[in-house]
C-alpha cells in the first residue's frame, strides 16, 4: 500500500514540477506548482510526520502559491518573457539533470537506505517543541527574531503618511 | 388562461413513462446489479449481531422493524454515514439551508420589511426550495472568453474545501468527527487557505474585469486575515497544550475559555467575518460597485454551488469558534439518567411476592449505542448515562452554540455599512494583529502565574 502511495506520489510530484516547468501558461504553470508543493507534503505524511505535512499545505500551498499567483496575474507576460528555442540549451539542461540525478542516486543508494518502515507511530509534535526550547534554542530566538522584524517591518510598510486627521484619504 | 403543456397526448405521456421504465429495467439488469455483485465480491460485509450480513440477509431484515434497527445501527456507525450525513456534510448542508433563510427573514424584520412571504402558506418557508429549483433548472452560462477548465472547477473545488472543513469539526463527544487528526487545528490552518486560491483562480478564469477586481479584493482580505485568525488561536493552543479539536473541547467541561480570552474570541470572531466576506467586510462582493465581486459570472447551479459553499464555510467557522472558544458540545445532560438496569434487562414490573411477572424493554431507546450488548454507561458526577443520550444532549448544546454565533454573524448586515479597503487593511495589519499578541501574552501569563494550563490550578 506504502508503496503504490509512494509512487502515486512521485508521479503526481514529479510530472507537476515538469508541467511548472514547461507550460506556456504562467497560471496553469503556478498550479501545476502547487501539485508539487501538495505531493511533497503527502511525502510528509507517508513518512508519519503530519505536523510537518500540515505545515507545508498551510505555508507553501497557502500563501507562496498565492503570492506566486497573484504576482503573475500582475505581471503583463509578454513584455517580460521573450520565447527561446534553443536546442543546445535544450540538451545542455537534460544533461544536467541526469548528472544531477546520477549523483543523488549514487548517494542515496550508498547511503543503506533501502526501504521504509511504515508501521511506525507518528512523530508527537511534542517532541519537536521540547527539542526547540531545549537542544535547538538559538535557531528557535533566531526565528523568533526574523518573523518579528519581518512582522514589524510589514506594519511600517503598511503605514499611510498621507493621511489627514479625520481618516478620509487625501488623494 | 394559459395551458402548461398545449400540445399534452395522454397516449404519448404513457408511452414516455412506460419507455423511461423500459430503460430503467434495462440499465439495472445490465449495469446496476453486475456493479452490485461485483461490489459484493470486492467488499468487507459488516457483521451484526454475530451474523454475517449478507445482501439477502439484509433485504430480509428491511422488512421487519424489529430486525431492521441492528441495521440502523450499523448503517449509523459505519464511515459513509459520518461522512455524509451526520457530523460531516449533510448536516452542514442543512444548517447552511437554515442560515440562508434565516438570514432573508431576519434582515427582512429588522429593516421593517416582510421578506419571502409567498412561498409556502406560512412565511414563505418554501421560498428556499424554490430558489433551489430555480438555479438547478437555469441554464449554466460560460462566458465566451473564460477559461473553461478552472471556470468549471472552481465551484466543485469551493464545495469541497468547505466539505474538508466541515469534516475537521467535532460535534459531539464519543468521537463523532470525520477526521479526528491529532493536528486538527492545523489541518484547519491549511484547509483555509485553499480558499483564497479557488477565489482568485475563478475570478481570473471568467475573464471579465468585475470579477478579477473582486478575486484580487478577496486574496487581499483572505490572505490577510489569516494572520490575526491563526495567532488569535495561538493563546487556547498554549493553554490547553494540544492541537486535537476535541481534546480542546474536553479541556473546557469547567469553563469555556471565553473567559479567560475574550480578546483572542473578538480578534477570531472580526477575523472570520472577514474571511466569510460578510458585511461589513463583503468588500469582494460589493454589489453596488462591482455587480457581484468574483461570482459575476457564474449562472444556473454554479452559483448555486458557490452559495451552497459559501455558506457550509460559514457553519464551519461558527462551529470552529463554538469548539475553540464556547466550549462545544459541553452543557448540562437534560436527559434523566437511566438504571443500568432499565437499559440492559429492561423494566421489571414485580408482584406481591417480588417476582418479576412482566419485563418492559425499551428496544428503540438504545438506538445510538454502540454495541447493544455491552452498555456503555457513562459517568458525569454520580450520574450515569448511556452514550445515546450524551450524544443527543452534545449535539443540541452544540447546534444551539452554532445557532447563535451564526445569527451574530448575520446580525452585522442589517446593521453596518461596507468599509473602504485601506480601513479593512488597516483593521487587520494593526488592530488585530497587535490585540492577538496581547491575547497570547495573556495566555502566557495565565500559564506561567500556573493558573490554568496543563498543571495549573483549574
Amino acid at each position: 500500500m506504502a508503496d503504490v502511495l509512494f509512487l502515486a506520489l512521485s508521479v503526481l510530484t514529479i510530472g507537476a514540477a515538469i508541467a511548472a516547468l514547461e507550460l506556456r501558461s504562467l497560471i496553469y504553470g503556478s498550479i501545476a506548482l502547487m501539485g508539487t508543493l501538495g505531493g511533497i507534503a503527502g511525502f510528509f505524511i507517508l513518512l508519519d510526520s503530519p505536523f510537518v505535512a500540515m505545515f507545508q499545505i498551510a505555508v507553501y500551498v497557502g500563501s507562496i502559491a498565492v503570492l506566486i499567483l497573484f504576482t503573475v496575474m500582475l505581471v503583463k507576460r509578454e513584455l517580460i518573457f521573450k520565447k527561446i528555442e534553443d536546442p543546445k540549451r535544450k540538451l545542455a539542461g537534460i544533461g544536467l539533470m541526469l548528472i544531477i540525478m546520477v549523483a543523488v542516486g549514487a548517494i542515496i543508494l550508498d547511503s543503506g537506505v533501502k526501504t521504509i518502515t511504515t508501521d511506525s507511530a507518528p512523530v508527537d509534535f511534542r517532541e519537536i517543541g521540547e527539542d526547540f526550547l531545549t537542544y535547538y534554542w538559538p535557531a528557535l530566538i533566531a526565528m523568533a527574531l526574523i518573523l518579528a522584524g519581518s512582522v514589524i517591518g510589514a506594519l511600517v510598510l503598511a503605514r499611510r503618511e498621507d493621511t489627514v486627521e479625520n481618516g478620509q484619504r487625501t488623494d | 388562461m394559459s395551458v402548461i403543456a398545449p400540445k399534452f397526448r395522454l397516449a404519448y405521456f404513457l408511452k414516455s413513462i412506460i419507455d423511461n421504465i423500459f430503460w430503467a429495467i434495462i440499465l439495472v439488469t445490465l449495469i446496476g446489479i453486475p456493479a452490485i455483485q461485483i461490489g459484493l465480491f470486492y467488499g468487507d460485509l459488516p457483521v451484526i449481531e454475530g451474523e454475517l450480513l449478507t445482501a439477502f440477509l439484509a433485504f430480509t431484515w428491511l422488512f421487519n422493524p424489529a430486525m431492521a434497527l441492528p441495521l440502523v445501527k450499523s448503517l449509523i456507525y459505519s464511515d459513509l454515514f459520518r461522512i455524509a450525513a451526520f457530523p460531516g456534510f449533510g448536516f452542514a448542508a442543512l444548517i447552511a439551508a437554515g442560515t440562508i433563510f434565516v438570514e432573508r427573514k431576519m434582515l427582512a424584520k429588522l429593516q421593517l420589511r416582510v421578506g419571502p412571504f409567498y412561498c409556502g402558506k406560512i412565511e414563505g418557508i418554501l421560498q428556499l426550495a424554490g430558489d433551489g429549483l430555480k438555479l438547478i433548472s437555469k441554464e449554466i452560462i460560460i462566458p465566451a472568453k473564460a477559461d473553461k477548465p478552472i471556470f468549471w472547477a472552481a465551484p466543485v473545488l469551493f464545495v469541497a474545501t468547505a466539505a474538508a472543513f466541515v469534516s475537521l469539526i467535532p460535534v459531539a463527544p464519543g468521537g463523532w468527527v470525520v477526521a479526528d487528526l491529532d493536528v486538527g487545528l492545523l489541518a484547519v490552518f491549511a484547509v483555509i487557505g485553499f480558499f483564497p486560491i479557488i477565489t482568485v483562480l475563478s475570478a481570473w478564469s471568467a475573464n471579465s474585469k468585475y470579477p478579477f477586481i473582486g478575486g484580487i479584493r478577496a486574496l487581499h482580505q483572505m490572505v490577510s486575515f489569516e494572520i490575526p485568525l491563526i495567532l488569535s488561536l495561538l493563546g487556547v493552543v498554549i493553554l490547553t497544550g494540544t492541537l486535537n479539536l476535541s481534546e480542546i473541547v474536553e479541556s473546557q467541561h469547567n469553563f469555556p475559555w471565553i473567559i479567560f480570552m475574550p480578546i483572542g474570541a473578538i480578534v477570531f470572531f472580526t477575523a472570520m467575518l472577514a474571511e466569510l466576506e460578510r458585511i461589513p467586510f463583503d468588500l469582494p462582493e460589493a454589489e453596488s460597485e462591482i455587480v457581484a465581486g468574483w461570482l459575476t459570472e457564474f449562472s444556473g447551479m454554479m452559483y448555486g454551488l458557490v452559495q451552497l459553499g459559501s455558506y457550509v464555510k460559514l457553519y464551519a467557522f461558527a462551529a470552529l469558534f463554538v469548539v475553540i472558544f464556547l466550549g462545544g458540545w459541553t452543557g448540562p445532560v437534560f436527559w434523566p439518567p437511566l438504571d443500568e438496569q432499565i437499559i440492559t434487562t429492561g423494566l421489571e414490573i414485580s408482584s406481591y411476592t417480588g417476582d418479576p411477572f412482566l419485563t418492559v424493554s425499551t428496544p428503540g431507546l438504545p438506538l445510538f449505542d454502540a454495541d447493544p450488548n455491552e452498555w456503555i454507561l457513562q459517568k458525569q458526577g454520580e450520574l450515569q448515562y448511556t452514550t445515546g443520550q450524551l450524544l443527543i444532549s452534545g449535539v443540541v448544546w452544540f447546534v444551539l452554540k452554532t445557532i447563535a454565533v451564526i445569527f451574530f454573524i448575520l446580525l452585522p448586515r442589517g446593521v453596518f455599512p461596507r468599509i473602504r479597503i485601506d480601513m479593512l487593511l488597516h483593521i487587520g495589519w494593526y488592530k488585530l494583529i497587535g490585540l492577538s499578541f496581547v491575547n497570547i501574552f495573556i495566555a502566557l501569563g495565565l500559564l506561567y502565574s500556573g493558573i490554568l494550563g496543563p498543571e495549573g490550578v483549574f
